[in-house]
């Protein structure tokens, strides 16, 4: 009894539970509008039709499905890469940080769909200039807010290290890096959201494989409002997902924040 | 096998605990054996000088406080000593050699016990093996031996954030005891407790102090708190910040609670008074 009510209270499964009602009351929404408004189904199919419609296609719908989150994962993970390096990098040489740092900027102002014409006369069709694009996106919120947590990481503690006679690569190591993670998830989190987004202009502009950006447009061209609304809902499922799988991640990596003792590490016994 | 690594590492004396503790230091022979030498050091920020020619030796093992209101530059004579801060003028040795802004080479501990959030009680006293070498597992079973020995056993797996503020002190200080240094700098650790808390976290200090015979340099404005702790009070005079007075504590250890109502202390409490408030 006692298991069981603990794991309803558990943290991370309440979470999964509000998670769950939100997004069946957002279904529900959709499906109230289409039903007291009467709008025709070409104009908003209800949910009901547009997920009727994805199973229907089952075997195809998958293979879009597989293709937009290679693109999203693969173009997140260097994103985050190189927005981590690029953070540690900027902070610890602080004469590079200000040269750097305007560049990123203008990075972001120019529009993302500008940048994927010229990927593609460089890149060619593929997975490269798809996978630039996501990156492009994510690293921007990693770095910014990576930075931020280095530059305030509270000087007391860094004196500390020094009194104590720690080597520089320590200090980052115990210090540093877990002092900012909270940003760093934040950085991770924003980037998170916006990659399929990221996908899907790459997709748009330098595809040679179908994947849910390719259906969508198709479907548009189409009239088939069931494909454009299915494949909206998938791209927002990766969306949501990937958020979600990096609030798990969030929470394994820093354990004091909710918890009294450590998980992993033990005191020895005498 | 187990039984064997449990004895060697279990010694049964507390001051088997400590291989570096100078042995016989509490004796209170000044003038005789330097641990630290500070000569004629002074300070000034930008044009505002707030050290003074401030001269001071500290021999091995002694409990040193230095007492002054705000503003007379305690702060900043720890900091020199710790070698956070590279003075303007003068000397401060430790053991004979020069550690002008060179941290590293004395322990120190402020009212903010800097806990890291992210380790645990142990990981926080072993802090000092993870920053420079690495924390082996060594390292670990001695600093549980000596949490254990001070009462911290029960806790050494919580979060600091888990902890009592007088618990995080314990912890910082013992932080600071495993980080190995003869000389603990203690920038008024107890500040920010209560003052239940506070006199027992004193009388714990005196007691780890007698049995790991460190060399203790105590930054304090309480003057109670001076005399139940020090061999020797160095009154600070503000602005600029120099030594008004040396006084000498000659009441006898171990020290309790019924020492502070004894003739010897208040005598010595309305002479300290007298100096820092006339």
């Amino acid at each position: 009894m006692s298991l069981i009510r603990s794991i309803f209270i558990h943290p991370v499964v309440k979470s999964m539970g509000s998670w769950s009602v939100a997004m069946l009351m957002l279904l529900g929404l959709w499906q109230a509008i289409v039903s007291v408004f009467h709008v025709p189904a070409f104009v908003i199919p209800s949910p009901v039709a547009t997920i009727s419609a994805l199973f229907q296609n089952e075997v195809m719908i998958r293979g879009l499905l597989w293709q937009t989150f290679k693109e999203t994962l693969a173009g997140y993970l260097v994103g985050a890469a190189v927005g981590v390096l690029l953070a540690v990098v900027m902070s610890q040489l602080p004469g590079l940080g200000r040269l750097l740092y305007p560049a990123l900027v203008t990075s972001q102002a120019i529009p993302i769909v500008g940048i994927a014409a010229p990927l593609v006369i460089i890149f060619g069709f593929g997975m490269t200039p798809k996978l630039i694009i996501v990156a492009w996106i994510v690293f921007f919120p990693v770095v910014v807010n990576m930075m931020d947590g280095l530059a305030h990481i509270d000087r007391d503690q860094i004196n500390l290290a020094r009194l104590l006679g720690a080597t520089r690569l320590r200090t980052f190591l115990y210090i540093r890096l877990p002092a900012c993670l909270g940003p760093l998830f934040s950085g991770l989190k924003i980037g998170a959201s916006y990659a399929v987004t990221g996908a899907v202009i790459g997709e748009w502009t330098a595809s040679s494989k179908m994947g849910l950006g390719t259906y969508l447009l198709a479907a548009n061209a189409q009239m088939n409002s069931v494909g454009v609304y299915g494949a909206m809902l998938l791209m927002t499922l990766i969306g949501i997902g990937s958020f979600a799988m990096l609030l798990l991640l969030e929470y394994i990596a820093m354990p004091w924040r909710h918890r009294a003792t450590s998980p992993w590490r033990r005191a020895p016994h005498l | 096998m187990r039984l064997q690594q449990k004895d060697l590492m279990m010694p049964n004396t507390p001051e088997a605990l400590f291989s570096q503790a100078h042995t016989g230091a509490n004796g209170n022979t000044p003038g005789r054996a330097v641990k630290l030498s500070i000569d004629g050091v002074s300070h000034a920020f930008d044009d505002n000088l707030v050290l003074d020619n401030v001269s001071l030796d500290i021999a091995p093992g002694e409990f040193v406080c230095v007492l002054g209101a705000s503003g007379c530059g305690k702060s900043t004579l720890f900091n020199a000593v710790s070698g956070l801060l590279p003075i303007t003028k003068g000397s401060i040795r430790l053991d004979g050699e020069d550690i002008v802004g060179k941290p590293g080479n004395v322990g120190y501990m402020l009212q903010k016990d800097l806990l890291l959030p992210w380790l645990t009680a142990l990981d926080n006293i072993v802090l000092g093996a993870s920053l420079t070498r690495g924390a082996t597992q060594d390292d670990r079973l001695r600093a549980t031996a000596l949490a254990t020995h001070y009462g911290l056993g029960a806790h050494l797996n919580n979060y600091p954030t888990t902890l009592s503020g007088g618990m995080r002190q314990r912890i910082a200080l013992m932080r600071t005891i495993t980080a190995g240094r003869d000389l603990m700098l203690l920038d008024e650790p107890f500040g920010a407790l209560d003052s239940q808390t506070r006199l027992s976290m004193q009388q714990w200090l005196l007691q780890v102090w007698a049995e790991t015979g460190r060399t203790i340099m105590f930054v304090t404005h309480d003057v109670d708190e001076a005399i139940f702790l020090a061999d020797r009070i160095v009154v600070l005079l503000p602005r600029p910040g120099r030594i008004g007075r040396i006084l000498n504590v000659d009441l006898k250890r171990p020290r309790d609670v019924s020492c502070m109502t004894s003739s010897t202390f208040i005598s010595l409490k309305a002479e300290a008074l007298d100096l820092l408030y006339r």
